[in-house]
């Protein structure tokens, strides 16, 4: 049994510290807790942006939404250009350890020289190089199945024109950034591009994303583009070009194709040509869209305009003879002659026969003014309204400048200039019923408004010249075609090249079909033929006809002339 | 008292657990939600770069040169078209 100690009363634990020692103590420890507590409102409530932030940089990240390129179709739904995936490749080159034979075969698989890539690898103290952009995603497959260190891919997207060479010039290509750098790309590059959009996201430490923070920004797609552009009338066209190009030893041609109702670009057709997926070295020549920017004298393209003008101003009938012998005429001290002397002339032959006599007979009587009024009411020495980027006006002087013997020139075609297309367009005057109208390269339903230059009789007789001029009897009877009546004007002309004339020419032919209720407008354009060849009637006219063949056949317009047939009826076995 | 303390204590820790047990959950579900929508537009794009392949195996050109060169066909002309009214009746060569 042990009795309780009076500690209290122990002599021994009897403090001889003052009492104020330990309060002390106390209150430095609560003044220790204090300011640790301080502390930490401190930096959790009133002053936590610093930390917030370094712990939202260890795992909040932004995330780009990219947003898809509008894509291009043609009239009939058909694709003309597109995005598809196209990695792209670079490397930290210290961290590449890869065997001499991964090198080459890496190298051939991103289709760069070894040597380059070797050198593209050499520097050490680079922690990032491209080693190619934009790859094709099979490469790309099959170089991520390598397994090498040290090379890494970008997600990146690259346009692919799956009509290639023939649809170039209308469809035209971005650069590397995917933004348009010609035709309907560059045009229309605001609509296509679309705008990315964000979203912040919080990863864990595998690089999950597990949670979205704040509002999503969502991507908006660029608008899809319809094209007025029929890819098989377009490709035809092309390839028709380019069969003439080469035959003929030209240096260039170009061909338009416009609905006559609608006033729609159905082909737009140039050579040379580049293939838009795989530009390397590609030269100025082959880059310009021919029938839009070359202005050249348009010739006699421009004599139904003045015999539709003296016909409207009742001047003469289709009838009315005008002399042309002896195939000369001087004006102010200057003489113009018809290649070949005709005689006595009604005014639908001097159409037909393409006389410079008696069209500059029948220019004189009329005033400058009303000259320029009705060439520039066809579009003449104006930018055509069109959704292109590069088209060109032409020229066309005031008519107050004009002197005697320039007014003369004006009304066989020179004296001006205007492009192919501008060409095309302004015959759209006697095809849609003496109305010229605008052009689109977008697809349009309804028939489009015209502005009227002259009546429909007028329009309507005009047509039956053109239509004489490409029969027999005129000066390109190679523009018929089997099945459809056509009509239309040639020209050639010598090019200007500083102050004189070269003996390089230039032949085209525009015309319509069918010619009693038009259809489509061709206009064909060869630049310099050199074998042997070289008028417009010779060498663009078969072309013409060729185009205007297959399109109305591909619009599905029955033919309005009689063709004997050639099908051979199967034979019926007779039984017994 | 005590038993009302042990009793909050017991709700606020079961509150506690559920929440932490929810946030879990709703991270899984996003985090397959956004896997799910990467893969809606990996194959997206992919239907895309094949819907162009297709386009370009069926270019024009590419098919007239098939059609022309190993198929030995050629291009139609009217006068080697049969053309038929509506009413299947072929057309009588003066209208044409």
């Amino acid at each position: 049994m042990s009795r309780p100690l009076p500690l209290a009363s122990s002599p021994l634990l009897a403090s001889k510290v003052p009492p104020w020692r330990s309060k002390l103590l106390v209150g430095l420890l609560v003044a220790g807790f204090g300011v640790l507590v301080a502390r930490a409102v401190w930096i959790q409530v009133v002053r936590n942006d610093f930390f917030q932030r370094q712990g939202e940089v260890r795992f909040a990240r932004t995330l780009e939404l990219p947003a898809n390129r509008g894509r291009i179709f043609d009239r009939n739904g058909l694709l003309l250009a597109t995005s598809v995936p196209a990695p792209s490749v670079w490397a930290i080159p210290e961290d590449v350890d890869a065997t001499p034979e991964q090198l080459a075969r890496l190298a051939s698989l991103l289709e760069i020289p070894l040597p380059e890539l070797k050198k593209k690898l050499a520097d050490d103290d680079k922690t990032f190089v491209w080693l190619k952009r934009q790859v094709d995603e099979s490469a790309w497959q099959k170089i991520a199945e390598m397994n090498l260190r040290g090379i890494h891919e970008r997600k990146e997207y690259r346009r692919k024109y799956p009509e290639g060479e023939a649809a170039a010039h209308v469809v035209g290509f971005t650069n590397v950034e995917n933004i348009g750098q010609e035709g309907v790309e560059l045009f229309f590059n605001k609509d296509l591009g679309g705008r990315n959009g964000s979203q912040r996201v919080i990863k864990d430490r595998y690089g999950r994303v597990i949670e979205g923070v704040g509002e999503q920004v969502p991507p908006v797609d660029g608008r899809d583009l319809q094209l007025s552009i029929d890819s098989k009338v377009q490709f035809f066209a092309w390839q028709k070009v380019r069969d003439a190009v080469l035959q003929n030893r030209a240096r260039a041609g170009s061909a338009v194709v416009l609905d006559a109702i609608t006033g729609e670009v159905l082909a737009l057709a140039n050579y040379p040509s580049y293939v838009p997926d795989k530009r390397v070295n590609l030269s100025g020549a082959q880059l310009r869209n021919i029938a839009l920017t070359d202005t050249f004298e348009p010739g006699s393209t421009m004599k139904p305009f003045v015999v539709g003008l003296a016909l409207e101003t009742g001047r003469v009938k289709p009838s009315t003879p005008i002399q042309t012998a002896p195939g000369k005429i001087t004006i102010t001290g200057s003489t113009i002659s018809d290649a070949h002397p005709h005689g006595v002339l009604t005014v639908e032959e001097v159409i037909q026969k393409s006389s410079n006599v008696g069209t500059v007979k029948m220019a004189m009587q009329m005033e400058p003014r009303e000259m320029w009024e009705v060439f520039s009411a066809a579009g003449f020495g104006q930018k055509p309204q069109l959704e292109f980027p590069g088209a060109v006006g032409g020229r066309l002087r005031p008519h107050k400048s004009w002197r005697p013997i320039e007014q003369a020139t004006m009304s066989y075609g020179y004296g001006l200039s205007a492009s192919l297309f501008q060409m095309a367009r302004s015959y759209t005057v006697f095809a849609h019923e003496g109305e010229i109208i605008d052009a689109t390269m977008l697809k349009r339903e309804q028939p489009a408004k015209g502005v009227r230059v002259f009546t429909p009789e007028t329009a309507r007789t005009m047509r039956r010249m053109l239509q004489m001029a490409a029969g027999p009897g005129g000066t390109a009877p190679k523009a018929q075609t089997v099945g459809y009546s056509v009509g239309g004007k040639s020209g050639t002309a010598r090019k200007q090249e500083g102050k004189g004339y070269t003996d390089k020419y230039r032949a085209w032919f525009t015309g319509m079909a069918p010619i009693d209720n038009p259809r489509i407008i061709v206009a064909v354009m060869i630049d310099e033929p050199s074998n042997g060849q070289f008028y417009g009637g010779a060498v663009a006219a078969p072309v013409f006809s060729e185009v205007v063949q297959h399109t109305l056949r591909m619009m599905g317009v029955q033919p309005d002339v009689a063709v004997k047939p050639q099908i051979i009826a199967p034979q019926v076995q007779e039984s017994f | 008292m005590t038993r009302l303390n042990l009793l909050l204590i017991v709700a606020v820790l079961a509150s506690a657990f559920w929440l932490v047990q929810v946030q879990y959950r709703s991270r899984v579900l996003y985090s397959t939600i956004y896997q799910a929508e990467k893969e809606s537009r990996q194959l997206e794009v992919n239907r895309e770069r094949l819907e162009a392949e297709l386009r370009t195996q069926g270019a024009a050109g590419r098919v007239e040169r098939i059609a022309r060169e190993r198929m030995q066909m050629r291009t139609p002309t009217p006068a080697i078209t049969q053309y038929v009214t509506r009413s299947g009746a072929a057309m009588p060569e003066a209208a044409r």
